[in-house]
């Protein structure tokens, strides 16, 4: 074998091993060490991340990519299913950023979470998310794929309830399983159209066999699987109220790594949905719906993580319209850079919440800039990426899908919402910035403040460098599989920064209007509308569960017994006979006398005629 | 004494303070907040002096209306109160006191002196249990006869 293919596979296993070593120690009896969390775990994924770069330094300068079919676990003579990992051009760019994310993410929580006495349960299971999701990343087949689907979303409910004597985070546990269950609902509509009509579950194969065929159905599938995963509107809710959570996992789950797996499947089968107009149609529209109405309501929110929560999902609305202008490699681009920044404003608000003795509502903050420079500059480099500021990490993928979406002469509409949700973008931005680092402080001065922890600073640090030279590092390395569009209108090509500067601007006027003695409440129509979520969940919450505890009840107490009595049996049997008893005994009309003599007469007349 | 029945004096002075609180969550910054509550505050004030129980149950009824259309769909709440972010977030730490007796005994000789004390306390307790269970039964209220 090749020696730079061995290293490349070689490499690969490594890091299961790495990764799934500290898990398999906790099976032993043996009590644990109390500092197990940090010197095992955070080591192991550290080590982890150092071993996956030689794969990519040898996919970014031989163009390498390897397939390992490692155990076959069901062959039939048609069917196979394996345990196959590939090492392609996304999987070998993803695992590394994820690996960096984590450490940085495990390091912070071994300070956040200090003070809980089941922290290395808690690293345990952010550790098993970590191993999920590189099999749902790495996988070659769809039966993988959902192991690692299944498994992230499980670490999700686990996670999310992790403080589980608390009402709400139960139920935002129980809120994140069922509507990603729902999604899973169309994945499985797919692997089950492809087990039977291109009978296999391996990507190859399936790419190959599905040339001419229409995938309309399949691919409806998908969509509402990378809908329910990656939060898209219908499916959404879940994702603001995940940060129920602990922020370390809102930081690693809920905006880096596990909300992208939707999006993620869907790069990966863009050779079958490059060829499908629908599915692209459905996907721009669908991106671009979620994109506006996120960012809407994120204007109005005032818990910190709830608002970059929402922007959470507004950037995956994003991809997903990335995903319907045919650029897969666009949107894995924007995932890559979206997960330093992103991660990086999660830690940053969480480093602040924690500093304010768990004070997470942006009207008791204010001032943090002279109080924590760090964490506020790094918050302010952060949204910074967020917005699309030119040579930041966030740039190179939202400027190049923008400026995608101008010169496609697909849906109009689309266009004009993805520039809505830009300037949106810039406005909660400045809004968070405007109430957290900016003027007076509003809370108590009794305050833990402190920034002089390493175990802070120094994930944050290297997030930040992420967050600025991510895309620079990213785009000049690897080459585009579709060209870019490289000459177009300067309307066009300034479009973005446009209307972000504009969104900055009016968002710096209505900031300085709320300073002023106007009057108390804004128009209350539109406020209610964005705080309330587009009253979505109070909808959806209320009149989902009620529509299925009528229909049970009715099923219980109604329709049992109206089929077994009334439909079915005794009093079917009555209401079908007493029609014809009715008629049968109303002809006789009870002149005795009548029938007797009528009887005589005919009696009479017979022996008459037969003598 | 408390009754299941609010006073009116109650009911203004609920109104009053959750109409500051949802104020507070209005206007974000102090001074306008102390502008707008100086307001609120003053035109409580005008109609104190009310002698007419008809027409103050009605100006508090305008004032619970008002209330209502004007209300913030997010308050402020304490971290730690009913509703807020951190509220039972440790419930799940909390384990009953009977816990510590199903303790190992290597685990309980890591604090002999306060498992000493205890077995102290226990014994205290068993002793003075039926004066305790007396002296509750004189203080309880007879139950009423419609009960």
């Amino acid at each position: 074998m090749h020696p730079t293919s061995l290293m490349m596979t070689s490499s690969l296993i490594i890091i299961f091993v790495i990764l799934t070593y500290p898990v398999l120690t906790t099976l032993s009896p043996r009590p644990q060490d109390p500092h197990w969390a940090l010197s095992h775990v955070k080591t192991a994924v550290k080590l982890a991340f150092f071993v996956s770069l030689l794969p990519l330094f040898l996919f970014l300068n031989e163009g390498l990519e390897t397939i390992i079919t490692n155990w076959n676990w069901m062959n039939t003579a048609t069917f196979d299913i394996n345990i196959s990992l590939k090492f392609d051009h996304y999987s070998v760019i993803f695992t590394p950023i994820a690996l960096y994310v984590t450490w940085s993410i495990l390091e912070f929580a071994s300070w956040y979470m200090h003070a809980d006495p089941d922290m290395n349960r808690f690293f345990k299971y952010l550790l098993i998310f970590l191993i999920t999701m590189i099999i749902l990343v790495t996988a070659n087949n769809m039966f993988q794929l959902f192991i690692g689907w299944e498994g992230v979303g499980i670490m999700s409910f686990l996670l999310i309830g992790w403080w589980h004597g608390r009402a709400d985070a139960n139920t935002a546990a129980l809120q994140a399983v069922l509507y990603n269950r729902i999604g899973d609902i169309g994945l499985i509509f797919f692997m089950a159209w492809v087990a039977m009509n291109l009978n296999s579950w391996e990507m190859q194969q399936m790419f190959a066999v599905a040339k001419d065929m229409d995938l309309t159905y399949p691919l409806l599938g998908l969509i509402i699987a990378a809908t329910g995963k990656s939060a898209q509107f219908g499916l959404h809710p879940w994702l603001p109220s995940a940060m129920e959570g602990p922020t370390p996992v809102s930081a690693l789950l809920h905006s880096s790594t596990m909300v992208v797996a939707g999006i993620f499947l869907l790069i990966r089968m863009s050779p079958l949905m490059e060829n499908n107009q629908t599915a692209l149609t459905t996907c721009l529209c669908l991106g671009a719906l979620t994109t506006l109405f996120t960012a809407t309501c994120a204007l109005t929110q005032n818990d910190i993580k709830k608002i970059v929560a929402f922007s959470t999902s507004s950037q995956l609305g994003l991809m997903m319209v990335t995903i319907g202008l045919n650029q897969p490699q666009l949107a894995f681009l924007h995932i890559c850079t979206h997960a330093f920044f992103k991660a990086m404003l999660f830690l940053c608000s969480g480093s602040i919440i924690h500093s304010l003795n768990d004070e997470q509502d942006i009207r008791k903050m204010g001032g943090m800039h002279r109080l924590t420079p760090f964490t506020s500059s790094c918050l302010t480099i952060g949204s910074l990426a967020l917005t699309g500021t030119p040579f930041l990490a966030g740039f190179f993928s939202k400027d190049a899908i923008i400026e995608a979406l101008n010169t496609s002469y697909l849906n109009a509409w689309a266009l004009a919402l993805t520039l809505l949700a830009t300037s949106f973008t810039a406005v909660y931005s400045l809004r968070v910035i405007y109430f957290v680092s900016m003027g007076h402080p509003r809370f108590n001065p009794l305050s833990p403040i402190n920034e002089n922890n390493p175990t802070v600073i120094n994930p944050i640090k290297r997030l930040a460098w992420g967050s600025i030279i991510a895309g620079l590092l990213i785009t000049s390395n690897i080459i585009p599989i579709k060209t870019p569009i490289m000459s177009m209108p300067a309307v066009l090509k300034l479009a973005a920064l446009t209307v972000t500067i504009l969104g900055l601007l009016l968002a710096l006027e209505l900031a300085t209007l709320t300073n002023k003695q106007f009057k108390p409440t804004p128009t209350l129509t539109p406020h209610h509308f964005s705080n309330m979520l587009g009253f979505f969940p109070t909808i959806i919450h209320r009149l989902t569960p009620k529509l299925n505890l009528f229909l049970g009840q009715a099923i219980a107490s109604q329709t049992i017994d109206q089929t077994w009595l009334e439909k079915s049996g005794p009093k079917a049997l009555t209401n079908l006979n007493l029609p014809m008893i009715t008629t049968t005994s109303n002809i006789q009309q009870g002149l005795i006398k009548t029938y007797l003599s009528l009887f005589l007469l005919t009696l009479t007349l017979a022996l008459l005629i037969s003598y | 004494m408390a009754s299941a029945y609010l006073t009116h004096q109650q009911k203004v002075l609920r109104l009053y303070k959750k109409s500051l609180r949802h104020l507070e969550s209005w206007c974000i910054f102090r001074d306008k907040y102390r502008f707008y509550a100086c307001m609120l505050r003053a035109r409580f004030d005008e109609n104190k002096n009310e002698k007419d129980m008809v027409k103050a149950t009605m100006l508090l009824k305008a004032g619970e209306e008002e209330f209502w259309t004007n209300q913030h769909p997010q308050p402020y709440i304490f971290p730690d109160s009913p509703g807020g972010t951190s509220y039972e977030r440790y419930e799940c730490y909390k384990v009953p006191e009977w816990v510590l007796e199903h303790w190992h005994p290597s685990e309980k000789a890591m604090y002999p002196d306060y498992f000493a004390k205890r077995e102290q306390w226990k014994k205290l307790r068993m002793q003075s249990w039926d004066k305790e269970v007396a002296q509750l039964e004189a203080e309880t209220p007879p139950r009423r006869p419609q009960d």
